[in-house]
């Protein structure tokens, strides 16, 4: 069962227009945020599918970024998110694809964000009502579910093992 | 608790514990969370003022969405309701006002609650609000029947879909207007039976319904969408509270959404590549929104 609480289904309070566009996606960026604990300095995006046919309308953009600066989703300054990132010395680029190879829904998303020494890449799929899932990181099939009532910076130091990994692996190469 | 799979599990559940839809959601997200009860409810009555803030903002706000295509409409059709001429009587002349309240604040990127996605964030709060504003129900009632919309949404969404972008329009305001009608009914002392006989009768009214975003925007036709969703939630809730079921049990319309909606083509699913989004007309807005930005 992918909603499991009251709250998945009424809420969340959130900026609009979409849950599944705005929302959900902003909690993903926010993951990422906490996984590299901090703002990343570059992060290449991929949309997928209906995120990349209708992200400047909804915002899609914004959300991302407004998570991967550490926004919640009720953060009225999600709107201005592509402008902050000039503040925080984020640069990014964003890339659009048709369907999502590893996972089979519209609303999936890449994103590869790198801070001063650790680098991560992300799958994450927005499931609607601001639900939304982790399914990969660093190549590894991972299944963390993210709704906008979690603790999302407890949720993503269980899985920082991940970015030191890939931290050692680059001081290889 | 069993575990809540299907309307009919819920009806049984109700039975046995002679609670009504929305005490037995309560029940288990106690259990679930580990919260009490009261923390839970607070929470929920969070939700509630939120939902009347979006529509006070939003009822008196006369300025356009920053596409340019929404915003207005509340005030007009408030003033309309004013002059008391309207034709569907007040319960839906208001519920229309503050459904079109609440989306209109929702595409000016105000906040607004969920219920289950922002796209349908109108409906159930303008249906509750007109119950409050017409029969005085109270706000402790108005949480009440926040759990019994939200009861009716957590077995759709584990059955089906809830996002336009899966399934539809139909699993999105279809799913919105459907859980608005059996609480209404359960609001106005109906049984979980005819509760859940409304959830059918409302979903099957909006079965197949395409999601056509003009320009990618949830505005055009959504905001309207919301708007005739609460006038089908009352309705749907008038023929259940008259003892008129649903023919096909309201799990199997639910298992009908769900294989319309994935049957339905990727144009006609939020991708704004079918049906409105490709009028002339939807057309046009899109160059012109998309050509201004870059
Ligand atoms: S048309 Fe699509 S975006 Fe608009 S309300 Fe319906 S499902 Fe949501």
């Amino acid at each position: 069962m992918e909603f499991e609480s009251c709250f998945d289904i009424i809420g969340p309070i959130m900026v609009g227009p979409s849950s599944s566009h705005t929302a959900g996606v902003v909690s993903i960026g926010k993951f990422v945020h906490e996984l590299l604990d901090g703002c990343p300095e570059e992060a290449d995006i991929i949309f997928y599918d209906s995120f990349a046919e209708t992200y400047q309308g909804h915002g899609t953009d914004k959300a991302l970024l407004g998570g991967l600066l550490g926004m919640n989703t009720d953060d009225s300054r999600i709107k201005h998110a592509i402008e902050m990132t000039h503040h925080y010395g984020l640069t990014y680029g964003i890339q659009l694809e048709g369907s999502c190879p590893y996972y089979d829904h519209p609303n999936t998303t890449f994103i590869t964000a790198r801070s001063k020494d650790s680098i991560v890449k992300v799958g994450g799929v927005s499931l609607g009502g601001g639900l939304s899932k982790i399914f990969m990181i660093n190549g590894e099939l991972v299944d963390i579910r993210l709704s906008t009532n979690d603790d999302i910076s407890t949720l993503a130091t269980h899985f920082s093992e991940c970015v030191k990994k890939d931290t050692v692996l680059k001081g290889v190469v | 608790m069993m575990e809540i799979r299907s309307m009919r599990e819920l009806i049984e559940i109700t039975k046995l514990e002679k609670k009504s839809i929305g005490q037995i959601m309560l029940m288990k997200e106690e259990k679930k969370s580990g919260k009490d009860q009261e923390t839970i409810i607070r929470m929920m009555e969070e939700r509630l003022i939120k939902m009347k803030e979006a529509i006070d903002s939003g009822k008196n706000d006369p300025s356009p969405a920053p596409s340019g295509i929404s915003g207005g409409d509340a005030v007009k059709m408030s003033q309309y309701v004013r002059r008391g001429k309207s034709l569907s009587g007040t319960y839906i002349s208001d519920a229309m006002t503050f459904s079109l309240a609440t989306s209109e604040s929702n595409a000016r990127m105000g906040v607004i609650v969920a219920t289950p996605t922002a796209g349908a964030a109108g409906i159930l709060p303008g249906v509750l609000f007109s119950l409050h504003e017409n029969d005085g129900t109270p706000y402790e009632e108005l949480v009440m029947g926040l759990f019994t919309a939200s009861a009716l949404g957590y077995v759709i969404a584990n059955r089906s879909f809830i996002s336009g972008a899966a399934g539809g329009c139909q699993a999105e305001v279809g799913s919105a207007t459907a859980m608005a009608a059996g609480t209404i009914v359960e609001l106005k002392g109906g049984t979980p039976e005819q509760a859940v006989n409304a959830t059918a009768i409302a979903m099957k009214s909006l079965l197949g319904l395409v999601c056509d975003p003009v320009a990618g925007l949830v505005e055009v036709p959504c905001i309207k969408r919301n708007v005739i969703g609460t006038s089908i939630a009352f309705s749907a809730a008038d023929l259940a509270l008259a003892g008129i079921e649903s023919r096909i049990p309201c799990d199997e319309v639910i298992n009908a959404m769900y294989e319309v909606g994935k049957d339905m083509p990727r144009v006609l699913k939020e991708t704004s590549l079918g049906g409105l989004a490709m009028t002339e007309t939807g057309k046009k807005v899109k160059e012109r929104l998309f050509s201004k930005k870059s």
